[in-house]
């Protein structure tokens, strides 16, 4: 009789249940999506009640236990500290991208409730794959979040550029999740074994004859997830997608797979297969680096703002991965967190200038801004600002960790990582720039409540975890300890 | 008996027959035909190294993979059609809104 805890999956249940459960009330009362939109936000939040009794009633079983890990379902399924944030993480997230897309599930009318119940499930699969402990969990995860994420990117399907966001997305995506899963059969082929601890205890018990497919089997795992959290030089349809898919749901697509995908990827290379750490790092820092110096170089000459925030994004991508390659993961796992919040606020201030369904958001658009909404534009200001790691902003505290973790083996990546972060100020001060400097009078811009709580949020976050990092790391210090 | 290594041989053959069909291909659909046709790659890759384990996990982990992929045509599929039905073409070439 296999061990089942149900407890470790409540999350995920009550995600998935209600899901459900949107879909059946919408038949069944025909309510307005704003009802159905504060029906999901309650479901997230018990969600997180029970993931947060599930923080307290871990840390005392495993207390006793001391292997810092609760493995149940099996040997399929964490509860570790790593989970339980990433989980607590994408929860977060998932309401900030609730509330932000209020405008888009209006405008979408009766297919709301698809809407709303697809993006539960994205939380839910990428929740699943942060927790899992066994390849072919963490595959079925990172499907159950990327199919979910292909859907969201076609929602407004009859507009030109949101069909070709769904499909580009789409077509890559699968190609990097094929890429993923042969990779893990490879791992699979080499080891005889699916769970990530059983191929760190293998890895560390026995020499391999053949460690060539493993190492084939790795890279092509870091190109599946290379993909997902667009590193280049697999980012290509990052620009795209963040340009294409209707504007009040980018963020959230976004901040999810980059919460999903770096701390998988911590999961697998530094838990899993640190034995080979010599062997990745030099190909991750190469990945790191490359989209270092992309993100920050074409950010640059860009005109559209999604696509500008898709380049830095790209440009975070190889930030965060800097913060792996050291084999420590706190950095990361701040990190992440940091931009996934200045992410969804800043594609908050999208959603208010270019409209919820809106597929392109030229820079002209955000022209003489603070005249026509100070507040909206400050906010923006600032999360850019947050994004460019200035001092006093969670930005600055996540560079600075991820930076010091890889010091030590790698100060040539620290290096380049500083020059281009000063490359990168560079397009976040020109957008500051053309809000507050140029332009003339113009219609006032209104911003729908939800959309004002979006922004200030992650504001008052961006700017709570520059000040007093304490706050968030100590959570990662938890992480930890557990 | 044909040795399981012959198997895995022949699978990492049809993946890079896959991977590359989706990156020179231009018609939507052959890409995504490309796509399955990795995912099944996967697949002997897994009954073959199971069976040169002796180990029941890579061929119960085919059934996911299959499901998996089942799921991918339902989306994939959708979005295709949607796509023809807004342009009546279901080349990538046409695909070209966005660029920079």
């Amino acid at each position: 009789m296999p061990e089942i805890n149900w407890l470790a999956i409540f999350p995920e249940l009550t995600l998935a249940l209600g899901a459900a459960a949107v879909l059946l009330v919408e038949v069944q009362w025909k309510p307005r999506a704003s009802t159905l939109g504060w029906l999901a936000g309650w479901i997230v939040l018990l969600a997180a009640v029970f993931t947060v009794f599930q923080w307290v009633w871990a840390g005392d079983q495993l207390a006793a236990e001391s292997t810092g890990r609760l493995v149940t379902f099996s040997g399929m399924f964490l509860v570790d500290g790593m989970a339980v944030y990433g989980r607590l993480a994408l929860l977060g997230i998932l309401g900030l991208g609730l509330a932000g897309a209020h405008g888009l599930y209006e405008a979408l009318g009766r297919r709301a409730a698809e809407a709303i119940a697809i993006t539960l499930l994205a939380a839910a699969g990428f929740s699943i794959m942060l927790s899992s402990n066994n390849l072919v969990l963490t595959f079925l995860g990172l499907e159950v979040g990327s199919i979910a994420l292909y859907v969201l990117a076609g929602l407004t399907r009859e507009r030109k550029g949101s069909d070709e966001a769904a499909l580009k997305y789409f077509l890559l995506g699968s190609f990097a999740s094929a890429m993923f899963v042969y990779g893990a059969a490879l791992l699979y082929a080499g080891t005889g074994q699916f769970e990530i601890l059983a191929i760190r205890d293998h890895l560390a018990a026995v020499i391999v004859a053949r460690p060539a497919v493993i190492f084939i089997g790795l890279g092509l795992m870091l190109v599946g997830l290379g993909f997902k959290v667009s590193a280049a030089p697999f980012h290509t349809w990052a620009p795209d997608v963040y340009q294409g898919a209707p504007a009040g749901i980018v963020g959230y697509m976004a901040a999810i797979a980059k919460i999903g995908g770096f701390i998988t990827l911590a999961r697998i290379f530094v838990t899993g297969v640190i034995e080979y750490h010599a062997t990745w790092a030099p190909v991750m820092a190469a990945i790191a680096a490359l989209s270092m110096l992309i993100g920050s170089v074409v950010a640059l000459v860009q005109t559209d703002v999604r696509r500008m925030l898709a380049y830095s994004g790209i440009a975070h991508a190889g930030f965060a991965m800097t913060g792996i390659i050291g084999g420590e993961i706190e950095g990361v796992l701040f990190y992440v967190v940091a931009y996934a919040v200045q992410l969804i606020g800043g594609f908050a201030v999208i959603t208010a200038v270019s409209g919820p369904e809106g597929s392109a958001s030229d820079l002209s658009e955000y022209r003489g801004l603070w005249r026509r909404n100070p507040g909206l534009a400050a906010g923006f200001a600032l999360l850019l600002f947050g994004m460019a790691g200035i001092p006093l902003t969670s930005g600055f505290i996540a560079k600075f960790g991820v930076f010091s973790d890889v010091w030590a083996t790698q100060p040539w990546l620290v290096i380049l990582g500083v020059l281009t972060s000063v490359v990168t100020l560079a397009f976040y001060l020109r957008i500051t720039v053309i809000m507050y400097m140029e332009g003339e009078e113009g219609d006032p811009i209104p911003a729908r409540a939800s959309t004002r709580w979006v922004v200030w949020i992650a504001v008052g976050l961006t700017i709570l975890w520059g000040v007093i990092p304490g706050t968030l790391l100590s959570f990662v210090a938890d992480a930890f300890a557990l | 008996m044909v040795a399981p290594g012959w198997y895995m041989a022949l699978a990492a053959a049809l993946f890079l027959v896959g991977a590359l069909g989706l990156l020179i291909r231009r018609n939507a659909l052959v890409m995504f035909m490309c796509i399955e046709l990795m995912l099944n790659a996967v697949n002997l890759t897994l009954v073959a190294a199971g069976r040169a384990l002796n180990d029941i996990n890579g061929q119960v982990a085919v059934f996911f993979i299959l499901v998996v992929a089942a799921a991918e045509v339902v989306v994939g599929l959708a979005i295709i059609v949607s796509i023809f039905r807004l342009r009546s073409t279901a080349s990538v070439d046409e695909l070209s809104e966005m660029k920079g």
